[in-house]
């Protein structure tokens, strides 16, 4: 069976500390200034009625990814896994996809001047049968990974225990990066 | 650039120095001055613990084609679970950072101009020999200071100003910890740990460890703070990110906790509800207590700190409720005015009231081997040794009379007052200073008053650095000695027992760049050059190692595979019967140590009643009116009278004066603006960026204005570290605030600690 990957981040264990960031950068030799992976932290309401939500700011992997169907020479490509990639090799730079990926994941590379992004660590440690460097580093487990169709697995047992939402779930691009909503702060909605 | 060189490949040959050498290759001593050096080390996960920060988390690394480290938490550590945090796993940015020293360096211009000549090895150590050698024929040992960061480092350096007989020995301690260091041994004789994972309620100080992270802490709190069967109280005058994950946040006036504390006991004591057989049994000076806080009522506490009376009354009766696995957390350097010393005192003698000592989800005390070993009757665990401690200290009397009698009387002579230092360097009293000694030290950054500490550099004749970076303090020296970074050093072994003993130790894991070398080996080698090394036992860290061991080959052999060693012994509490059955159920010789109800209890602590002391007699000998915390101490911070007080705190991000050139971290935060309410921002009339200035009678710094709601109208926040003034840490030279230059030289009273909490007016520019 193939797999079906998801990875789960649960905003009320995550203290956006960066680690995840680092451990990209470290893991996948990121060039200087640019991200891959980021825990975007934002504080909402009025002194002293405060919330503050901390968002995972990568690609979220769509199933239905509008940055494959945009790209003109099929440089950003989905492998039967469902993992996005981008291939640098004939990668045109036209932006497109960084246009239309609505989660603002994209970014051009500054030294190879091609089009990069989260790939789940694909080559470098899912085929190895480890986790992306982000979830294996994370100090207070916020991310949890793995095959939904292994009912024994983590992520399964996470997604089916806890309140999940996708990011921006209405563009209808099926994410399969989850998170667990903030419960903690003052509730401004 | 062609496509045929893919990202990876290129990456490949770039990373590491080559790539990012730009404008540094200039600058003499500097890895960047080097050229492409290719990395050394195991492709095999090495296990050591880090030095990005000083929670010295156990960590693997391997060298990864040859070219970067990866890093992760230890694998065999179960409480890490293979997490580091972001400082952990940019341990490598450090290590191959084009502008770390790398080569000795010889001031050739004026003290502090920033003109150097490489040396080598040999002709440095052998210039500081001569000059500390002449220093202390002239003017006598004493005259030359030594300062280190806490650490292993201080341990050799400490052992070295021994063998010289200087008795003026300093650490970071007193501009950090020292207030929990000092109270803990006059209420319960010695440190306590927290038992985050199993509480059901925590009071937290300030305690912000989702900044100041220190993984398995970190990893412990952070499930039960998400977890809803636990609550999670958080007092801060900012909404930290601790504060975020509170189910209650109350954003107190800065430095007033201890009233809000007092309030909790005065509830307690009042209804009659706390652990009263716990404290008849295991405490002394209920009585004093008593009277101590009889005024402190929720509506006085309410009137100082802010909070209102109601929240007081509710947190006494939940912890009374949840006791007694509940925190009352002391934090580490947090709450920084002059009711320091107090606040932290009475919350440890507010966790004594709930009876949670030695309880699941409460506080405990580390169990070192001989206390298990006595436990049972039989040796369960090694025990390891100093090889130094027969190098005593001098006794001649310090410049800070730190241990004499005094108003430093409680600080150990192993760590010293900083603050005390600017003052009596330039009044040349008691005796005159020749000469300072720091090893990952910078006070130009991280103490109070950093131009007047700059002013007492200039008055001394020889001043030498050991550091990786060419920080602000170093670039105050005559000599530098560049320091090996933690992944390049085999070091001791140190303690990390828990519930548990566990020992952990530093294991190289990339050889050293360019024959940069460990504290170790600095001052033993100083130490011979100086004829002063008789008594050490040991010549090379293998033989330190196996000194420490007492020769036991089988932890080292362990410590050297794992990097951590524990000895499958069930975790202890003296007072919590199913972890003392399990105890028992495993070492039968422990039978006999168990009370009628169950239990270990608690065996005689090292106060001087061998009880845990709500009121001390020798506090209030030393300090009259201290004895016991009450509503007349003071909760003042430093330069009251300003519109604002300015505090300061951790980033997860950076670590004191040490990481903000760090090329990573950096990246990930290369400022540090000042937070500012709305309505204070309105009512001085700043925005959001513009640039201001703080300004009290100590000191004018720049600061550039972050308009935010976390913060109070009243107070105003910057992460520490920033406002760096080395041209050589060319990422962060000049950029943000240096809060340490606002701090006047004042210290709170019995434990002699740095207030960090400040008055200050805003300067429109």
């Amino acid at each position: 069976m193939s797999k079906k990957y998801r990875m789960i981040h649960d905003e009320n264990l995550c203290i956006g500390c960066q680690a995840c960031s680092v451990a990209c950068r470290s893991e996948n030799n990121i060039s200087d200034d640019v991200f891959r992976l980021q825990v975007r932290m934002e504080t909402k309401g009025t002194f002293p009625d405060l919330k503050m939500n901390f968002r995972r700011q990568s690609c979220v992997m769509c199933e239905d990814a509008p940055c494959v169907t945009v790209c003109p020479t099929g440089s950003s490509f989905q492998t039967l896994d469902g993992i996005v990639h981008v291939d640098e090799n004939t990668c045109v730079s036209c932006k497109y996809c960084v246009v239309a990926c609505p989660y603002d994941a994209r970014y051009m590379d500054p030294i190879i001047k091609a089009i990069d992004k989260c790939d789940f660590c694909s080559e470098n440690r899912l085929a190895k049968g480890q986790l992306p460097a982000c979830v294996s580093i994370c100090p207070t487990d916020a991310l949890v990974f793995g095959d939904m169709n292994d009912k024994d697995s983590e992520v399964y047992v996470k997604s089916n225990t806890h309140y999940t939402l996708f990011p921006k779930a209405h563009l209808g691009t099926k994410p399969k990066l989850a998170f667990v909503p903030n419960k903690k702060g003052v509730n401004y909605e | 650039m062609s496509k045929e060189v893919s990202r990876r490949d290129f990456l490949k040959i770039s990373s590491g120095t080559a790539a990012v050498i730009g404008t540094s290759c200039s600058i003499p001593g500097t890895l960047g001055a080097l050229g492409n050096k290719a990395i050394q080390g195991s492709d095999k996960f090495i296990r050591s613990y880090c030095e990005m920060c000083s929670s010295r988390c156990q960590i693997e690394g391997r060298v990864v084609d040859g070219k970067n480290v990866f890093i992760q938490g230890n694998k065999y550590v179960k409480s890490m679970g293979g997490s580091v945090c972001a400082r952990g796993a940019s341990g490598h940015s450090q290590l191959y950072d084009p502008q770390r020293i790398v080569s000795p360096l010889i001031r050739t211009g004026k003290r502090g101009e920033g003109k150097w000549r490489e040396a080598s090895w040999e002709e440095a150590l052998d210039l500081v020999a001569n000059k500390l050698g002449k220093i202390k024929e002239e003017f006598g040992a004493k005259s030359v200071l030594f300062s280190a960061k806490t650490g292993e480092h201080h341990g050799h350096m400490l052992t070295f100003a021994n063998a010289f007989g200087s008795p003026n020995i300093f650490s970071h301690t007193s501009s950090c910890p020292v207030s929990y260091k000092i109270a803990f041994p006059h209420t319960t004789g010695s440190g306590m740990k927290r038992d985050f994972s199993k509480s059901k309620y925590i009071l937290n100080f300030g305690h912000n460890l989702f900044e100041g992270i220190s993984v398995s802490s970190t990893k412990k709190l952070a499930k039960t703070a998400a977890s809803e069967k636990s609550k999670l109280v958080v007092l801060d005058p900012r909404f930290s990110i601790v504060a975020s994950k509170a189910d209650e946040w109350h954003p107190v006036k800065p430095g007033t906790d201890l009233a809000f504390v007092l309030s909790l006991i005065h509830v307690w004591l009042r209804d009659e509800k706390y652990d009263k057989k716990f404290v008849a049994e295991s405490t002394i000076g209920i009585e004093e207590l008593k009277a101590s806080v009889s005024d402190a009522t929720p509506e006085w506490q309410e009137k100082i700190t802010g909070i209102k009376a109601s929240v007081a009354e509710n947190v006494a009766d939940e912890l009374y409720k949840a006791a007694p696995k509940c925190i009352i957390d002391w934090g580490h350097k947090t709450t920084t005015g002059f009711g320091e010393y107090q606040r932290t005192r009475a919350i440890i003698i507010a966790n004594a009231l709930m009876g949670n000592i030695e309880r699941e989800g409460g506080i405990f005390f580390a169990k070192k081997a001989k206390t298990v070993n006595k436990l049972a009757g039989m040796n369960i665990a090694p025990d390891i040794t100093n090889p130094d401690k027969h190098i005593k200290g001098s006794k001649t009397p310090r410049i800070d009379g730190a241990g004499e009698v005094g108003e430093n009387i409680f600080v150990s002579r192993k760590h010293g007052v900083l603050m005390d230092i600017p003052e009596a360097v330039l009044a040349k009293k008691p005796y005159a200073i020749k000469g300072l000694f720091m090893i990952r030290h910078n006070p130009l950054i991280t103490v109070a008053d950093t131009e007047k500490m700059r002013k007492a550099m200039h008055e001394m004749d020889f001043i030498v650095s050991s550091d990786v970076y060419m920080s602000e303090s170093a670039e105050m020296a005559d000599v530098i000695l560049p320091e090996a970074t933690y992944l390049e050093r085999d070091e001791g072994i140190s303690n990390k027992s828990s519930k548990a003993p566990a020992y952990m130790i530093r294991n190289k894991i990339v050889e050293p760049i360019n024959g940069t070398k460990w504290s170790g080996e600095i001052f033993r080698t100083l130490a011979k050059k100086l004829g002063i090394d008789s008594e050490y036992k040991w010549t090379t860290v293998n033989e330190f190692r196996t000194a420490q061991a007492k020769g036991n080959f089988e932890l080292l052999k362990t410590l050297s595979v794992k990097g951590y060693a524990s000895f499958g012994i069930p975790p202890v509490l003296a007072r919590e019967p199913k972890y003392v059955q399990a105890f028992v159920d495993k070492y039968p010789g422990a039978a006999d140590k168990v009370n009628a109800e169950g239990v270990f209890g608690l065996s005689k602590l090292k106060t001087p009643s061998g009880k845990i002391e709500l009121f001390s007699q020798k506090v209030e000998d030393a300090f009259p009116g201290h004895g016991v915390p009450s509503t007349k101490h003071s909760t003042e911070v430093a330069h009251p009278g300003y519109p604002y007080i300015l505090t300061s705190g951790k980033t997860a991000i950076h670590t004191n004066g040490h990481t903000q050139n760090v090329p990573y971290l950096n990246m990930l935060m290369s400022d540090n603006p000042l937070w500012v309410n709305p309505v204070t921002a309105k009512k001085e009339g700043i925005k959001h960026g513009d640039l201001i200035y703080l300004e009290n009678e100590t000191a004018k710094e720049k600061a550039t204005v972050f308009v935010t709601e976390a913060i109070r109208p009243d107070t105003l926040f910057a992460y520490m570290g920033f406002g760096r003034t080395s041209s050589k840490l060319e990422r962060t030279a000049g950029v943000g605030t240096s809060l340490s230059k606002l701090l006047p030289l004042v210290k709170g009273p019995v434990c002699s600690t740095m207030i960090t909490n400040v008055g200050v007016k805003i300067v429109k520019v």
